[in-house]
């Protein structure tokens, strides 16, 4: 790991270059986040609509071109803007407006550590692709998406609603109850890797088994793979565990929300599902590894080389990540909409009775492996 | 014919508790729906509808726009007789009565007007009216509209005859062409 110099004076040209490297990266990775979220508005409906036999939306249109419906996350967001800002008479106006501020910022956080790439030389200067890089990225991620708890729970008290605060206590029981999964999930795959550090979690995943194949996360823990699904959909508070939100009758914690403030949580959700395919994807699918593309090139068991210029490699290998996060999100919209929902209590006893043990049970498994071994 | 369904209630076995084979059997059949979709738009059964309209099935035909049927010399065949407005639940039919100058027997609507959006769409003006002279025939579904006063059928928008329409053998058009065979006796 690089070490920076500490920070004498403010004209410090390392941390000016710092400063502007990473203001580039924040913006790429933002950018493609944010856009990414509007279109992943439109596949979901394009998506539940299709594998219903339908054909959803396809009337927005610009000129009479629709675009297979793709002007519809577009025509969503000027009529969410053109909605009447409602805030409940008796509601905390303060944390009512703070509420979906803290919902959106840890999602939005949580980018920092996510590794999109390997590094690029930019005129003999280091670049790594990851926003933040630091031996505790890990850690980082998951405490700072725990802080998403604050923003249900406030717009559930905030607003004076006692179904909304219902709804509120249905949140922080469930998030509460997955966080500490989620994070004892991940256990096993720490002791193999020996870090906590992203970027070199992904790394290591560039290696290979028996010498053929690639050594990701989930050839050695595919049981802490489900699971880490299963506790981050919980998590992200979507179907099969929506029981939080329940759209369809209860509604829950942002029922007094409407206009931008409810599209915050909305974008919210939709951010958080890109949040977790790129965890899955760095922890568990080899992060932007692509298999046999070494840093000089592809390198084949056969003893085939080829040989590819950097350049080159780094968009292969951010193209590589893209792609897997894409089908990582493709993945959990199709789950969303194949499974019915949990009861409440089956959700409870799912986590502390299922997948807490099981997720010990792997603990103990893999530590006893790595001992043998 | 019957169709009996035999429920299997048997105890699950422990790969379907363990619930994550089966969610993954389910995940095949909803994601080869998306594909096949996805390749093969054909299988998608919406109908684009205003554009492109499925013929109605049916009784279905019998379910759609009021009309009121005219005679051969464009006088309505409505007596104006308020049964429909009394057989109709949704309180959607509105007529005033007026009587011919030179006919004493039957009276006329001067006005008559349905309310479509109030209308349940039932069908029991129809079979209310001992004259048959209005019918829900029209194969147009009502509804759809930007402001409440296109919901509003009035006397002329009403009027409307099916092609082979009118019959000139009725008894109601003899009425018309003043009154020629009635009140005799």
């Amino acid at each position: 790991m690089e070490k920076f110099k500490p920070v004498i004076s403010l004209l410090n040209l390392d941390l000016l270059l710092f400063t502007a490297i990473t203001a580039v990266k924040i913006g790429f990775l933002l950018g493609a986040v944010m856009g990414f979220t509007a279109f992943l508005t439109w596949v979901e409906r394009k998506l539940s609509s299709l594998m219903q036999d339908r054909v959803g939306p396809n009337r927005a249109s610009i000129f009479g071109f629709t675009l297979l419906g793709l002007f519809h996350p577009i025509a969503d967001g000027i009529k969410l803007m053109m909605k009447e800002d409602f805030v409940p008479a008796r509601a905390d106006k303060v944390l009512f407006t703070l509420a979906p501020v803290l919902t959106l910022v840890p999602v939005l956080a949580a980018f920092a550590v996510i590794p999109f790439g390997n590094y690029v030389d930019v005129m003999g200067l280091r670049v790594e692709l990851v926003i933040a890089r630091f031996p505790l990225g890990l850690l980082y991620a998951l405490a700072v998406s725990g802080f998403a708890i604050y923003g249900t729970f406030l717009a559930g008290w905030s607003s004076k609603s006692n179904f909304a605060l219902l709804g509120a206590l249905r949140g922080a029981a469930q998030m509460i109850s997955y966080e500490v999964v989620l994070g004892l999930t991940l256990i096993g795959l720490l002791m193999i890797y020996g870090t906590a550090d992203l970027q070199q979690i992904v790394r290591e995943q560039g290696k290979l088994l028996f010498g053929f194949i690639p050594a990701w996360g989930v050839v050695y823990q595919f049981p802490a793979f489900i699971l880490f699904l299963a506790a981050a959909i919980a998590e992200n508070k979507r179907t099969p565990f929506d029981v939080v939100e329940g759209e369809s009758e209860i509604i829950g914690y942002f029922m007094e929300y409407s206009s931008m403030r409810f599209a915050v949580f909305m974008f919210a959700e939709f951010i958080e599902i890109i949040l977790i395919s790129m965890l899955a994807v760095t922890l568990f699918l080899g992060g932007w590894q692509v298999p046999f593309l070494e840093e000089a090139g592809f390198l084949f068991p056969g003893g085939l080389a080829l040989p590819v210029h950097p350049y080159l490699t780094a968009l292969a290998q951010m193209g590589a990540f893209a792609a897997k996060t894409a089908f990582m999100c493709w993945a959990l919209m199709t789950l969303r909409w194949t499974v019915p929902r949990f009861r409440f209590d089956q959700v409870m006893k799912l986590a502390w009775q299922g997948i807490l043990p099981l997720s010990l049970l792997n603990i103990l498994i893999t530590g006893l492996a790595l001992t043998l071994i | 014919m019957i169709e009996i369904k035999k429920v299997d209630n048997r105890p699950l076995n422990l790969l379907e508790r363990l619930y994550i084979w089966e969610i993954f059997k389910g995940f095949l059949v909803t994601s080869g729906h998306f594909f096949r979709n996805l390749f093969n738009p054909k299988g998608l059964i919406t109908v684009q509808y205003p554009e492109v309209k499925r013929p109605l099935e049916y009784a279905a035909k019998r379910r759609t726009r009021h009309r009121l049927k005219v005679r051969a010399d464009g006088s309505p065949k409505c007596v104006a007789c308020f049964l429909c407005a009394t057989a109709c639940p949704a309180n959607c039919i509105h007529i005033e009565a007026a009587e011919y100058q030179a006919n004493p027997v039957e009276k006329y609507p001067a006005v008559f007007d349905v309310d479509l959006a109030r209308c349940v769409v039932c069908g029991m003006c129809v079979e209310a009216c001992p004259e048959d002279a209005i019918a829900m025939d029209t194969e147009e579904i009502p509804g759809g509209a930007l402001k409440r006063e296109e919901m509003y059928l009035t006397r002329e928008k009403l009027f409307r005859n099916l092609p082979g329409e009118p019959s000139l053998k009725g008894a109601a058009n003899r009425l018309a062409q003043g009154g020629k065979g009635i009140g005799r006796g």
